[in-house]
């Protein structure tokens, strides 16, 4: 089946312990271990892998890696053979590279992040396990989110320079990952120029986003909450917590969700969205955003240009 | 209200360069945490953990406690020269500063085209 979803993302976090206090008491996940080399390593209370976020020690923010879990190990092979024919260098890394994994296929992509495949990930189970499970568990903390649900990257495109990394991605994602394009904006002359692309391998309008910057970088990472009441609660836990919030409770036009952005304590800009929005089938008609209604996409009730949310990145 | 006359918090006055502008900052807010309190808008507002960079500013007079700013975006040689990200600046005295962060260009010339209405 090639790739399942998306798996974990490994963030770089200048202070750990306040990074720790965020996705632990925040966010509400759940600490699951510690890595080889101090990594801190945590999973939302739905999921069943031992983790989605992988915290890691650095002098600055942003993102090392996202990676995405394939169905069967063999499609590691599959899928190391179809990059490296698109033109896409790869190293197969042995079991264990990635903490509690089994082999992973290293790629970078045209937009210059460092992406994993994985097919094996050590399964913890879910908080509220598999025989008659109660719709949620007790204790959870913070929004209490459910899932990493997808990753938002910062694209470099540079149309004076003929730079269009965002395109670049989408190619590579659809011809060599077998990713579906659900939403997009077109801009130019013609219309033909694509600085924004939402794609899935699931059944939700993205499990990755790639987005038009200045230069390449971590605009978010999401996770899934079950109801706008929910992100209206998520507002209340950030207020509590003097979290900075990037964009209060609204609705997106592209994908429809429901949301709220927020950052952690290193900068590293977070999303709590509700609503899967609509059911992504690979027949789906691509919807496309005009031009000059990219900020009636991005914030649907004011339409409203909000330039942090575009320029700033980690 | 303006409860300052009765010195429950201590605050210190922070003044742009760039465009002319001054406001109080209390010691445990970050000069740029502060300013968007306020409504200010002299320094662009970004992730406000030291992370994005847009908030860059120099010290030119005062002194400020920091923590944590990412080194992508302050090299130790900016920061030994009073290079900060203003959110994660906290002042200890009067301070002046001037903008050099992502949008400054932007800001000022958002300044001057007010100031000449």
């Amino acid at each position: 089946m090639g790739v399942m979803r998306i798996g974990h993302v490994s963030l770089r976090v200048m202070d750990m312990d306040a990074a720790i206090n965020h996705y632990a008491n925040v966010i509400g996940l759940i600490h699951t271990g510690t890595g080889p080399n101090g990594e801190q390593l945590f999973k939302g209370w739905d999921e069943w892998d031992k983790y989605s976020i992988i915290l890691t020690q650095s002098d600055r923010a942003g993102m090392n890696h996202v990676a995405y879990k394939v169905e069967h190990d063999a499609d590691l092979d599959q899928l190391s053979e179809k990059l490296q024919e698109y033109g896409v260098k790869t190293t197969m890394h042995k079991a264990g590279h990635l903490p509690d994994c089994g082999r992973a296929l290293h790629f970078t992509m045209p937009s210059g992040h460092e992406m994993y495949l994985f097919a094996e990930k050590d399964a913890v189970g879910k908080a509220v396990g598999v025989r008659n499970p109660a719709p949620w568990p007790d204790g959870l903390k913070g929004t209490g989110a459910h899932w990493l649900d997808h990753v938002a990257l910062a694209c470099e495109v540079n149309p004076d320079k003929g730079i269009n990394t965002v395109a670049a991605n989408h190619d590579l994602f659809r011809d060599a990952l077998g990713f579906y394009l659900s939403e997009q904006v077109l801009v130019g002359p013609d219309a033909d120029i694509r600085v924004v692309a939402f794609m899935f391998r699931t059944t939700t309008p993205h499990d990755i986003a790639f987005l038009p910057n200045e230069k390449s970088g971590l605009h978010h990472i999401s996770f899934f909450l079950d109801s706008w009441h929910d992100i209206l609660k998520a507002g209340d836990v950030m207020a509590k917590n003097n979290v900075k919030i990037d964009i209060p409770p609204t609705r997106h036009g592209i994908t429809r969700g429901e949301t709220i952005y927020f950052f952690d304590p290193s900068g590293n800009r977070n999303e709590t969205f509700a609503g899967l929005g609509y059911l992504a089938q690979p027949d789906m008609p691509v919807i496309t955003w005009d031009e000059d209604q990219t900020w009636r996409g991005i914030f649907y009730h004011t339409g409203e240009a909000h330039a942090p949310f575009t320029e700033v990145i980690t | 209200m303006d409860f300052s006359g009765l010195k429950g918090i201590v605050k210190h006055i922070t003044q742009i360069t760039d465009t002319n502008e001054e406001f109080e900052c209390a010691e445990g807010k970050s000069i740029l945490g502060a300013m968007v309190e306020l409504g200010r808008k002299g320094i662009t507002s970004g992730c406000h953990g030291g992370g994005c960079g847009v908030c860059k500013v120099q010290i030119l007079k005062g002194d400020v406690k920091t923590e944590n700013m990412s080194r992508a975006h302050v090299s130790a040689d900016e920061a030994a020269s009073g290079v900060v990200l203003a959110c994660k600046a906290y002042p200890r005295s009067a301070v002046v500063l001037t903008v050099t962060g992502l949008l400054h260009k932007n800001i000022v010339r958002g300044a001057n085209a007010k100031s000449s209405k």
